[in-house]
This record gives C-alpha cells, sequence and structure tokens, in this order.
C-alpha cells in the first residue's frame, strides 16, 4: 500500500511539473491579446488529463484488490487491523496534502484563465444585448439594432453589456466558451475574441419558459469592411 | 427503558393520530392557497379548509392525549433534549428572511423607498414588552410546576397565555393600521419584508399559543407532562428571542 | 415474529414501528421513482430526433421534466435514504427498540406521502408547474404555471425530512442502548447524523426560499421584482444555499450504506475508520456550507465570491477523497463475496470516480463558464446522483432484503439487473458528456441548432431503455423474492454489526425483548474476533 502511494504521489508531482505552464506561454508580447477560448481548451485538456490520473489510479486499484482479494472459503474473514496512530495520521495527512497541492494548482491555472475572461481588452467593441422572452435584441454603438443575429468584425474583441427586460436568459456561444446570465435589474458583462469569418450558434442556457430551446440565433462574424458596410446601412436605416 | 422491554414485544405499536394530521395539513394549506390564489375558487377553497381545520384539531388532540399517557414509556423524555435541534432549524428560516432584507435593503439607493409609511416608535416597544413579559410568567409558571403547585401554574401559564394573544392583537392592529394607510405587502420592498418578517414571527407566536393550549386545557384536567412544558417554554423563549431580531431590524434600522 | 402478533392493515397505515415506516418509505420512494422514471424515459423519446418527436407542446417538456428533476430528488432519493435506510437501520444498529418519537416518525412518513399527492396533482391540474425543480424567479412568478404546487411540495417534504431529522438525531443521541459507545457506531450512523445536521440547518433556507416565491407570485411581494427594489439573485443564493448541501444530504446516507456492504461483504475492518469519520464525514459538513456559489459562475456575483467559492469547491475533494480510500481500501486484505449487494457497492466505486472527478471541470470557475447548464453537467450529476446514488439505494435495499422480508431474493435476478443497468447508464450518460461539451444546453425540448448531435441522443434514449430493462427485473427480483424467495437466516451475510443480531424480520421491539448492552471487546466490523456476537 505505501508503495502504490509513493507512485500516486509521484506521478501527480510529475505531473504537476509538465503542466505548469499552462499560461505560461501565453505569449505576453506587447499588444498580444489572449483569447479565452483557447486558453479554455487548453486547461480543460489539462484537467482532463489531471483527473483522468485521479481516477485510473483509484480504479486500478480497486481492480487488482477486487481480483486478489476473492473469498475462497465460506468463513473465511478479512484481515484489516486498526491502524497505529502514525499511520492513521499518515494516511490522513498525506492524501490531503496530495489532493490540496492538486486542488490549489487547479486553483491557481483557472484563476489566471479567469482573469483574462473577466477583463475586456482596451479597445473591445461593445455591443449591447437585451434578452427577452424569447429573442436576443442586440444595439450597437450608433443605434443600428439586430434581433437573434449577432454580427460582429473579425479580428476585433468583442465586448458584450447584457440585461434582461423579463426573466432571467443567458447567452452562451458555445464556439467562444463564453456565458453569462441576462438578469432584469442587473448588468452582466463578457468578451470573445472572434477571429476569421464564419458562422457560430448562440443559445439561452437559462430556462426562461416554453420558447426556452427556440431562442437561439448566430453569431455572423464578417471581415472588418463588410461589417462596416452593413452597419452603416442599418444605422441609417 | 429496559424495564419496559417486556411489555413491548406484544403487538405492533400504532397511532391513529399522525396519518390524519398530515392530511389534514393537505387540507389546511396547500390545497386551500391553490384554489383561491391560483384557481380563484373560493368555494373549494372553503370546503377543503372546513375538512382540513377539524381534522388538523381533532388529530392535535388526539396525539396530546396520547402522548400524556405515553405508551412508550420513554418518548417525552427526550423532548426537551429535541427541542434545541428544532429550534436550529426554526433559526435558519428567519435567519434567510433577514438576509434576504439586509441584502435588498444594502443594494437599495434610497431607505426605505418611497411609499413608506412613517414606523411607530411607541407600539412595537410596548409589543416587546408584553413579549418579554410573557416569557418571565411562563418562567414563573415551571417554577409553580417544580414546586407542585398545580394551581399556580394554570394560572401562570393562562397569563402567558393572555399576554401571547394580546400580542398578537398588536400586530393584527399594526397590520390593519398600515393596510389602511395603503401601505401593502406589494408597495415597495420595505412592505414586503415588514409583512412577511412579522408575519413570520406571528405565526410563531401563533403555535406557541397552541401548543401552551395543549398544555393548559389537560392541566385543567388534572394532567401535565414536565418535559412537555418545558420544551413548550423554550420554544417560547425563542419566540420572544427572535422577535427582539425583528424588532430592531424591521422597526429600528 | 413471532406468529401470534396481529398484523393487520390497521397495523401497517397506523403504524408507529420504525421498520414498518421504513418500509413504507421504501414504498413510496419507488413508486415515486418509477414515476419519475417514467418521465425520463418520456423525456429521451422527445429528444429522439430533432424536430417534435412525441409532443409538440414545449410545455409539455418542461412539465416532464420539472416532474423528473423534482421527484428524483424530493420523492425518491432523499426519503429512500434518509427515510428508508436511516430509520430501517439507524434504531437497529444502535440497539434500540424505536425511534424516540415514535408518532413523530410516522407523521413525517406521512407528510412525505402527502408531498408525493402533490407531485401526482402536476398530471392532473390545469397548467401544472412548468418551473424545473430550482424554480428560478422572475420566471416562476410570471409563469402562467401553478408555482405554489412546486413550493408547497417543496414546503411538505421540507418539513417531513425536519422532523425525521430531530426525530433520528434524537434516537442516536440519546437511546443507544447501553455499552454502545460514541467509538462503537457504524459508520452509517455517522452519515446520518451528518446527512440530518445538514437538512437541519439549511432545509428551512430552501423553505424560505420557495415561500418568498409564494409571496412574489400570489401575494404581490416584491422579494425579486427589481422595479420594485428586489433583487433576482436572492432567490438563486438561498436555493444553492440548500441544494447544494443537499446533495451532501444525498451523498452522505449513500456512502455510508456501501461502506456497510463493502464491510460485510469483505469481512472486513473499515480501513482507517476514524480518519473517515472526521476527516471525510465530518469535513464534509464543515465545508458544505461555503461552496453554494459554484452553481452560480455565470450569474453576474462579484467575481472575488465566484473565485473563493471556487477554492472551497475543489477542496471538497479532499474529505470525499478520504472517504474513497477508506472504502476502496476496505476491500484490501478482505474474504470479498461477489452477491447482488457487493456488486453495487464496488460497482459504485467507479460510477462515483466518473462523476465525482468530472465535478472537477465544473468547480473551475472559468472552465465552467463554458459547459454550465448543458449537458455535461447533466451527466455529471447523474453520474453521482442518479447513479451512484441509485446504487447506494438499489444495492442497501438488496443487503436489507432478507432482514426487512425475512425472504432471499434471487441471485440471478439481481446481477442480471445490475449488469444491465451498468451497461445502461454508461451508455445513456456516458454520452451526454459529450453532447454537452458540443454545447447542448439543458431544459431543451429541441436542438434543431445542433443537428450534427442527433446521433448521440438515440444512443443515449437507446441506453434509457437499457436502464429501464434493467429496473424491471430489479423490481421483478423484489416481487419474486417476497413471494417465492426462500426463508432468510437472521444473518445470511455473516455480518458482525448488530443489525443483523436478531429475527428476520425483527418483531416489535426489535430483539425480541432482549434487553442489549453491549461489551467491552465488541465493534461492528470485529471480523477479527472469531466468533464473537452479542
Ligand atoms: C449526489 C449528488 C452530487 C454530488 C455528490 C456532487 C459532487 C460534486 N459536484 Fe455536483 N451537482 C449535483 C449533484 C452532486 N454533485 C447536481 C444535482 C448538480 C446540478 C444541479 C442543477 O443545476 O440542476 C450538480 C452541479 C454541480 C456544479 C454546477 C455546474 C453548473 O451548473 O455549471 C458543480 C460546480 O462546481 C459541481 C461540482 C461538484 C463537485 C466538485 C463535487 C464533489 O463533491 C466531487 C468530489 C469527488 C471526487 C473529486 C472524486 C473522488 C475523489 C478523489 C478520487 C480524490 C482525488 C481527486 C482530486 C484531488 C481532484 N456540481
Ligand atoms: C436522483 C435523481 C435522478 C435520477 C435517478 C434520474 C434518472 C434519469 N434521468 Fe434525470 N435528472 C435529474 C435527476 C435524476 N435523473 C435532475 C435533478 C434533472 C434536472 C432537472 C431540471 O433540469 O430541472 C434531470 C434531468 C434529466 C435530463 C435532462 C433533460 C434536459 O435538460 O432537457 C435527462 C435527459 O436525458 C435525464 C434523463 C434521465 C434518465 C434516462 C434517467 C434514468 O436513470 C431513469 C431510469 C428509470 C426508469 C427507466 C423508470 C423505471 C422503469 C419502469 C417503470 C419500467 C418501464 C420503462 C421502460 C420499459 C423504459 N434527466
Ligand atoms: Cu431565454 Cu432560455
Ligand atoms: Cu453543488
Amino acid at each position: 500500500m505505501k508503495k502504490i502511494f509513493m507512485a500516486l504521489t509521484a506521478a501527480f508531482m510529475l505531473h504537476t511539473a509538465s503542466a505548469k505552464s499552462v499560461f505560461a506561454n501565453e505569449g505576453r508580447k506587447a499588444g498580444a491579446i489572449a483569447d479565452p477560448a483557447e486558453g479554455w481548451s487548453r486547461l480543460f485538456h489539462e484537467v482532463l488529463v489531471d483527473v483522468t490520473i485521479m481516477g485510473v489510479i483509484f480504479a486500478a486499484i480497486t481492480i487488482y484488490y477486487m481480483l486478489k482479494y476473492k473469498r475462497k472459503s465460506p468463513d473465511q474473514v478479512g484481515s484489516c487491523k486498526k491502524l497505529s496512530a502514525a499511520q492513521m495520521w499518515g494516511w490522513a495527512l498525506i492524501p490531503a496534502f496530495v489532493f490540496m497541492a492538486d486542488d490549489f494548482f487547479l486553483a491557481a491555472n483557472t484563476w489566471s484563465l479567469w482573469n483574462i475572461y473577466r477583463k475586456p481588452p482596451a479597445g473591445s467593441y461593445e455591443i449591447e444585448v437585451r434578452a427577452e422572452m424569447w429573442s436576443w435584441n442586440f444595439i450597437y454603438p450608433g443605434g443600428a439594432a439586430a434581433v437573434n443575429e449577432l454580427r460582429v468584425p473579425a479580428g476585433k474583441p468583442i465586448a458584450l453589456r447584457m440585461t434582461s427586460s423579463d426573466v432571467v436568459h443567458s447567452l452562451y456561444l458555445s464556439d467562444f466558451k463564453v456565458k453569462e446570465d441576462c438578469m432584469p435589474g442587473r448588468v452582466t458583462y463578457y468578451w470573445f475574441y472572434p477571429k476569421v469569418p464564419g458562422e457560430h450558434v448562440l443559445t439561452c442556457t437559462e430556462y426562461c419558459g416554453a420558447m426556452h430551446s427556440g431562442m437561439y440565433g448566430k453569431v455572423i462574424v464578417m471581415p472588418q469592411e463588410e461589417f462596416d458596410n452593413w452597419l452603416k446601412k442599418e444605422t441609417k436605416a | 427503558m429496559t424495564e419496559h422491554s417486556s411489555e413491548h414485544t406484544h403487538g405492533w405499536e400504532t397511532s391513529p393520530w399522525p396519518l390524519p394530521l398530515a392530511a389534514g395539513i393537505l387540507f389546511l394549506l396547500p390545497l386551500p392557497f391553490s384554489f383561491h390564489f391560483v384557481y380563484k375558487n373560493s368555494l373549494m377553497a372553503m370546503l377543503s379548509l372546513g375538512l382540513g381545520v377539524p381534522m388538523v384539531i381533532i388529530s392535535v388532540a388526539g396525539w396530546t392525549r396520547e402522548s400524556l399517557e405515553d405508551k412508550y414509556g420513554w418518548a417525552s423524555g427526550y423532548i426537551v433534549g429535541a427541542m434545541p435541534f428544532f429550534i436550529i432549524a426554526e433559526a435558519f428560516i428567519f435567519i434567510a428572511f433577514l438576509a434576504a432584507y439586509w441584502v435588498i435593503k444594502l443594494s437599495a439607493g434610497v431607505w426605505p423607498p418611497p411609499g413608506t409609511p412613517e414606523f411607530p416608535v411607541l407600539i412595537p416597544i410596548i409589543m416587546t414588552i408584553i413579549l418579554v413579559s410573557s416569557s418571565i410568567t411562563i418562567h414563573i409558571g415551571e417554577g409553580k410546576l417544580e414546586e407542585g403547585d398545580k394551581e399556580g401554574f394554570i394560572k401562570w401559564l393562562g397569563l402567558t397565555i393572555l399576554l401571547g394573544t394580546v400580542f398578537l392583537c398588536f400586530t393584527a392592529f399594526e397590520w390593519s393600521h398600515f393596510i389602511h394607510e395603503g401601505f401593502l405587502i406589494g408597495t415597495n420592498a420595505k412592505g414586503t419584508v415588514f409583512y412577511s418578517i412579522t408575519g413570520f414571527h406571528a405565526s410563531h407566536v401563533f403555535v406557541g399559543l397552541a401548543i401552551f393550549l395543549c398544555i393548559l386545557l389537560p392541566a385543567i384536567a388534572g394532567k401535565v407532562s414536565k418535559p412537555f412544558v418545558q420544551a413548550g417554554s423554550i420554544y417560547w423563549h425563542f419566540v420572544d428571542i427572535v422577535w427582539f431580531f425583528v424588532v430592531s431590524q424591521v422597526y429600528f434600522w | 415474529m413471532s406468529a401470534h402478533v396481529k398484523s393487520g392493515f390497521k397495523e401497517w397505515i397506523f403504524t408507529t414501528d420504525h421498520k414498518r415506516i421504513g418500509i413504507l418509505y421504501l414504498v413510496g420512494s419507488i413508486t415515486a421513482f418509477c414515476l419519475s422514471g417514467i418521465m425520463a424515459v418520456l423525456i429521451r423519446l422527445e429528444l429522439w430526433s430533432l424536430g417534435p418527436t412525441i409532443t409538440d407542446d414545449p410545455t409539455t417538456y418542461n412539465v416532464w421534466l420539472y416532474m423528473h428533476g423534482a421527484v428524483m430528488i424530493l420523492g425518491f432519493q432523499i426519503p429512500a435514504l434518509t427515510g428508508w435506510f436511516a430509520n430501517y437501520l439507524a434504531p437497529l444498529q444502535i440497539g434500540a427498540k424505536d425511534v424516540a418519537f415514535p408518532r413523530l416518525n410516522a407523521f413525517s412518513l406521512w407528510l412525505f406521502w402527502a408531498g408525493v399527492v402533490l407531485a401526482l396533482l402536476t398530471f392532473v391540474v390545469p397548467d401544472p408547474p412548468d418551473v424545473m425543480w430550482t424554480g428560478y424567479p422572475p420566471y416562476s412568478v410570471v409563469t402562467s404555471g401553478n408555482t405554489a404546487l412546486y413550493s408547497f411540495t417543496v414546503l411538505v417534504m421540507g418539513f417531513s425530512s425536519i422532523a425525521g431529522g430531530i426525530n433520528l438525531i434524537a434516537t442516536i443521541i440519546f437511546m443507544r442502548a447501553p455499552g454502545m459507545a460514541w467509538g462503537k457506531l457504524n459508520m452509517f450512523i455517522w452519515t446520518v447524523l451528518a446527512a440530518f445536521t445538514i437538512q437541519l440547518i439549511f432545509v428551512p433556507v430552501l423553505g424560505s426560499a420557495v415561500t418568498m416565491v409564494l409571496f412574489d407570485k400570489y401575494l404581490g411581494a416584491t422579494f425579486f421584482n427589481p422595479g420594485m427594489g428586489g433583487d433576482v439573485l436572492i432567490y438563486q443564493n438561498l436555493f444553492w444555499f440548500y441544494s447544494h448541501p443537499a446533495v451532501y444530504v444525498i451523498l452522505l446516507p449513500g456512502i455510508g450504506m456501501i461502506f456497510e456492504i463493502v464491510a460485510t461483504f469483505s469481512r472486513n475492518r473499515i480501513f482507517n475508520f476514524k480518519v473517515a469519520v472526521y476527516g471525510g464525514v465530518g469535513v464534509l459538513v464543515l465545508i458544505t456550507g461555503e461552496v453554494w456559489v459554484h452553481h452560480l459562475y455565470t450569474s453576474g456575483l462579484a467575481d472575488w465570491l465566484r473565485v473563493f467559492q471556487m477554492v472551497t469547491t475543489l477542496m471538497i475533494s479532499v474529505p470525499v477523497g478520504i472517504l474513497m480510500i477508506s472504502l476502496v481500501g476496505t476491500l484490501r486484505g478482505g474474504a470479498i463475496d461477489y452477491k447482488t449487494p457487493m456488486l453495487y457497492g464496488v460497482g459504485f466505486i467507479f460510477v462515483f470516480l466518473v462523476g465525482g472527478l468530472t465535478g472537477i471541470p465544473l468547480a473551475m470557475a472559468s472552465l465552467d463558464l463554458a459547459v454550465h447548464d448543458t449537458h455535461f453537467v447533466v451527466a455529471h450529476f447523474h453520474f453521482v446522483m442518479a447513479v451512484s446514488m441509485t446504487f447506494a439505494i438499489m444495492g442497501g435495499t438488496y443487503y436489507l432484503f432478507p432482514k426487512m422480508s425475512g425472504r432471499m431474493y434471487s441471485e440471478t435476478l439481481g446481477r442480471t439487473g445490475f449488469w444491465l443497468f451498468l451497461i445502461g447508464v454508461f451508455v445513456t450518460f456516458g454520452t451526454m458528456f459529450f453532447v454537452g461539451l458540443d454545447g447542448m444546453p439543458r431544459r431543451y425540448y429541441d436542438y434543431q441548432m445542433f443537428p450534427q448531435l442527433e446521433n448521440l441522443h438515440k444512443v443515449q434514449t437507446i441506453g434509457t431503455m437499457i436502464i429501464g430493462l434493467a429496473v424491471i427485473t430489479i423490481l421483478i427480483s423484489w416481487i419474486h423474492g417476497l413471494v417465492a424467495g426462500e426463508k432468510a437466516p437472521s444473518n445470511p451475510w455473516g455480518s458482525r454489526s448488530l443489525e443483523w443480531d436478531t429475527t428476520s424480520p425483527p418483531g416489535p421491539g426489535n430483539f425480541g425483548g432482549r434487553s442489549i448492552v453491549v461489551p467491552d471487546d465488541w465493534d461492528p466490523y470485529c471480523y477479527d474476533k472469531p466468533g464473537r456476537t452479542l
């Protein structure tokens, strides 16, 4: 058992060392913008590896014991003794230490990503979102408006300021890995970073009644020029 | 408890009261509320109440009688020990409401919000005095019971019930006074908080009075269970303490 | 049970005996499980294909889902674990004749049934509730559905479990047999004590929250109306302040039952028992109230609050991990016999690992931003709750089956049910993770915007059918055991624990008039002391 435990610790330490740099290569060169969606994918992958290691260790030990300690005669009994005080403390503190180290490691990484998520870069293009049962209203600077279709220019960080005129909704851009609730009486925000032109799904992810599942639309990422033309046309109208 | 062991192997213990009480509660609260407020059918609501009220009263009476016989030989002994757990649970109801109140108040721009009338100062003080005295009277009553003075106990218990009733009348008076001024639960956030918190407190006073009635009536007939009295009085003190929070937060803050 | 004991209909419905109350809880909760399971089947059928499949009214789907979530949690798992198991086992394991307040116990039972009746009304009332089990305002206030029914179901069930909790806490504190010191209690007793402590503190908060919704909707109060000075987030915080701890109310007795099963069928001491109690169960109770914000990572609460509770949430892996070490460690050096309960016992370890470890990315605030309220979350909680805890309930019911009925179930049927169940849940909920990662939001009647997910949804629906088959097999094995099983001996598994030290089923008074006095050298897992019985 001790051996197994040492192996566990070693595996964990190795893993920690190899994973230390989730954000080290975030390339903090001047002016570069860290994309939350990329950070998300990388960190998610990291965590998947982390929990898989944990799970496989536990599962493997379980299977090993399950096979090794089958009952061989009807009145055989187990041989597990009460632990001595030292063993007891060891089996409390060492795992607690390992688990906590992992937790803090994960927390620190989330924290860095969280900061990226929560701080729209300077110069973001800001769009207002007003949710209602059951549609999305997007209001652009200058007064242009769109329903259920969020047109944005490519290559620019987009910040959304969101509120709702009736119940709680939540604007989810699954490809950009962002979501935040839209509530009456409160304003929330987030930002995302569309880089190449294309179309993406946007959905409502807070239950808001019968047409909750009908409250979806598109994010249309357009080349800057096209977007400018569209915006001009819409603003005039 | 061991001395009772042999008599308990005779048969399965039963009591007819818990089932009708649970059913009665169904008829007393959820059903009439739904009939009246959701389906706007007051006739059905009254019918349901007509079924629920007697069911609850009869089963509470039957239950009380049975528990004074103490056929299990242990139940009443633990009631004093169990009361604190009930009180923890009760306290968290008030904590939740007060927490909602604090959040609303601390995040509000102006407080009290427009439309709130002047709150009286004298009445809550009088109410506080009444409730504190009732805590004292029940304490004295308990002392009398301890001395074996049943007459005295009944007197002091009766006085406590009287004070509690007067307190409830004050709450009712306050409410009707505010309602006349047009200050309703929906007027603003202050109205919401005021009526729900004082309402909850009043309902606890009401339950406390009901418990005391369940002690008083058998006591007049000569049957008293000391642990039951003690538990009731702990509950009453709790209702009293909660009032301090209610009055200080809702009236004077 | 001696033959002359009178036992008719009246002795059942008016019973105040903890064993019978436990069995009536079992009947109620299995009924609730089948009903809300059928709702799950309807949900899955609706999601079988793009567009309307078996209903073209989204509200119908929403009502099914409301029913499914609310009844599975309030009507099935909490009553099965804290009603059925705790009522049946706790007094037996501490050597008591009954609970501290037998009438109050019966009252909790019938209040629970009243709650079941209220939940069933969903099918008959016009405008049934469609607020989901979370009932968030303002939707629950503005909907034309009957939110009152939701609030009252929660209130009635909540009051029932508070009454039950006070009762069992008092029982465990005051009614232990002479010599039954705190150090000699079963693991299950500790977990039940912890679960009820959590209930007492947190249920009233949930009760208050749903009462506020009731006031807002029907009496015109303005708790959640921002236009009138209210705040919609008050409800979400109060709700999760209860409902996160509620998952540990489910987890604790469940894992406690699994500990009993694993110890009995390995004939082994629980590994590092004291640490599991203090460092596992105890620490879990201490931190369970500081993590609710992990359900609100996308709700726009203050950043510091979200990050702070992220750390506390991650820390929960420590006590749970310690419990898991004890569970796996109990197998070590054991003499393991793979009867049906034990299959559920070891199966639990694997499914709980899947569910618990996928809770880790959810706990990490910035990762949760992308998967919150998608089917990834649904898959997480079905693995920890719908699968692991149902394993605990099924396994525990098989485990107690000889004791409560006096008959043995059929091993073949029992094992078949287990394997079907295991396959079914991996097919259904394993696939669900991928659907969720692809962006499929929860509570969606339809998924027009994700046509590429149709096949994965079909796989899940097929998996559900396998689960359905498993449930049918399990039910048949029980009914078969009840009518045709062989007579059970008093201690079929060779356990050392006190509940097996009496007839199957135990008669009134539990130990046949015997006064239990616990000797110094006994404890419920003393397999290392040959032949030691009371
Ligand atoms: C029995 C029920 C149960 C249990 C036990 C858990 C356990 C956990 N849950 Fe889960 N959860 C639910 C039921 C449950 N949950 C439900 C019902 C919901 C959704 C509600 C709704 O929205 O409708 C939910 C949702 C939910 C969310 C919100 C997701 C969202 O809506 O966006 C989060 C986020 O943090 C979360 C996290 C966790 C964590 C960290 C644990 C931990 O307790 C898990 C701990 C276990 C392990 C970690 C595995 C074993 C430990 C080890 C092997 C040790 C080593 C491991 C490490 C150091 C990582 N859960
Ligand atoms: C303990 C709790 C529990 C349990 C056991 C289950 C069990 C199951 N759950 Fe569910 N579930 C929840 C708790 C639970 N669930 C909660 C809390 C939610 C969230 C609700 C919300 O969003 O508000 C949810 C939501 C939920 C969804 C999400 C829907 C959506 O968001 O749109 C889905 C979808 O697949 C689902 C499926 C299932 C399935 C297939 C089972 C199966 O395991 C069921 C197995 C049971 C049976 C199959 C019935 C018994 C069998 C018979 C009576 C025989 C007849 C049947 C057949 C022949 C098929 N559940
Ligand atoms: Cu809007 Cu869901
Ligand atoms: Cu949680």
